[in-house]
């Protein structure tokens, strides 16, 4: 009978009248998933009937592929492209709703997801209506002239509705622990009249040399090829380092801030918000599949810089934050401490 | 690193932040090309006037700990002269007599800062 829910075993919650019911999050996350979902698919299937009203002014086969030269050298139906397109980007956005749906616990994991799933659609179908576009009128698709401004405006235009999906998320309602903190979790001894804080920087040479060296790649193979728009790549690719690389990593009487050297990313866990904190070891393939900002099993959030030690904030709601800070033993200590006075302040 | 502050002690709240900066270059946790935190950030943190801090880093400067570089903030430049070994010997040999006479912290504290005052 383990399947049979007892409730009577459990303390009854004290929540306040305010505080939204644990596992709230599964509104959120069902609701980005849907709208950012939605209008994902909405453009796949706007594209699709744009590129299939354009069938008469199309040659047949049309080109689908292009070489490092600049010309056509992979052709298909136009029925078989408008497939592809949609199906590739499809699925890309049902996987990235999933994720949504399922692990959105944190509005930083949904904000993530959603402007990601409305890049990858507006990506698909701007290089599926971009491409087309090019080949209107033409007779033989081998005719097809270079289509480098089109991916590079099909990379950089899905990031202006990306961001507004960013700051349409919800954000995450102040959720105040209800619970002690951990008996067991360690502390910072501070007398009562005493401020404390830990300041300390997330860094690693993994990410810097991995950004590094794709870009140095990247502006190679763009100068070989004379492929100039690659070069918005290797700026994107810098941009990306520069947001991701390094991080200020703050614990203080309100709790922990985590910000990007550059500013943005950024988050905020309140102290009274914070079940535990504690150190652990981070393999970054393993738990995270990789460096920077990254969504981990069980939708724990990883800011993830190095492999090794790293701080695990256990946030209530089920939500976990893991950022990778050398004396990670003193950071943990003194945000259960703050967490604590929090508790006792209220 | 943890930097605390005693605003009901009479030590000016610059000099327990210099303080704190020095013991750990000396212990190591600071080492010389390390960078300090923005003074700004650790006010911001400690809710005290972003001057403070300044004012810590500067007293850290005048002793040639740290070089202080504009866009760089405060960088350890080496390590405090003292040889902590002997100091830390005599504090271990104080907490000792001080336990045996049933003496508590706050008193044995109180007793090491009147004897810095004579």
């Amino acid at each position: 009978m383990t399947t049979t829910p007892r409730p009577d075993r459990f303390p009854a919650p004290n929540l306040r009248p305010e505080a939204p019911a644990p596992g709230g999050w599964r509104r959120h996350a069902r609701a980005t998933a849907l709208w950012s979902g939605g209008i994902a698919l909405a453009l796949l299937v706007a594209a699709a009937l744009v590129a299939a009203s354009w069938a008469d002014e199309l040659p047949d086969p049309v080109a689908t592929h292009w070489s490092g030269s600049g010309g056509p050298d992979g052709f298909s139906s136009l029925g078989g492209a408008i497939a592809v397109g949609l199906g590739v980007g499809a699925l890309c956005v049902v996987v990235f709703s999933a994720i949504t749906w399922f692990w959105g616990r944190a509005a930083s994991t949904r904000r993530i997801m959603a402007s990601t799933t409305i890049w990858l659609a507006g990506l698909v179908s701007l290089t599926l209506v971009g491409m087309l576009d090019q080949q209107r009128g033409l007779a033989d698709a081998h005719e097809a002239g270079s289509v480098g401004g089109v991916v590079l405006l099909a990379v950089l235009l899905p990031l202006l509705p990306a961001a507004a999906a960013a700051l349409l998320v919800h954000p995450d309602p102040p959720l105040p622990a209800t619970t002690a903190v951990a008996a067991d979790a360690r502390r910072t001894a501070l007398r009562p009249d005493e401020r404390a804080a830990w300041v300390g920087r997330a860094t690693g040479r993994a990410l810097p040399a991995v950004v590094l060296g794709s870009t140095i790649v990247v502006v190679a193979v763009a100068v070989a090829s004379q492929l100039w728009f690659l070069l918005a790549v290797a700026v994107l690719l810098l941009v990306l380092l520069l947001s991701m690389g390094a991080f200020h990593v703050r614990v203080s009487a309100s709790g922990l801030t985590v910000r990007s050297v550059f500013g943005w990313p950024r988050t905020t866990v309140p102290a009274d918000e914070v079940e535990r904190a504690d150190v652990v070891q981070v393999s970054p393939t393993r738990d995270f599949g990789g460096y920077g900002w990254r969504l981990g099993r069980e939708g724990r959030t990883g800011i993830v810089v190095r492999a090794g030690e790293a701080l695990e904030v256990t946030r209530t709601g089920g939500r976990r934050l893991v950022v990778t800070v050398d004396d990670a033993a003193d950071a943990a200590a003194l945000l259960n401490t703050m967490a604590e006075r929090a508790r006792a302040a209220r | 690193m943890i930097f605390r502050l005693d605003v009901t002690s009479g030590e000016p709240l610059f000099a327990q932040l210099a303080a704190q900066a020095r013991l750990a270059m000396l212990r190591g946790g600071l080492r010389p090309g390390e960078r300090l935190p923005a003074a700004r950030e650790l006010a911001e943190a400690l809710d005290v006037n972003m001057h403070t801090v300044l004012h810590a880093y500067q007293e850290l400067r005048d002793e040639g700990l740290v070089e202080l570089r504009r866009g760089r903030g405060a960088v350890v430049a080496g390590r405090p002269p003292a040889e902590l070994d002997a100091v830390q010997d005599a504090v271990a040999a104080l907490v000792r007599a001080a336990r045996s006479a049933h003496l508590s912290a706050t008193t044995t504290t109180t007793l090491v800062q009147e004897a810095f005052q004579r």
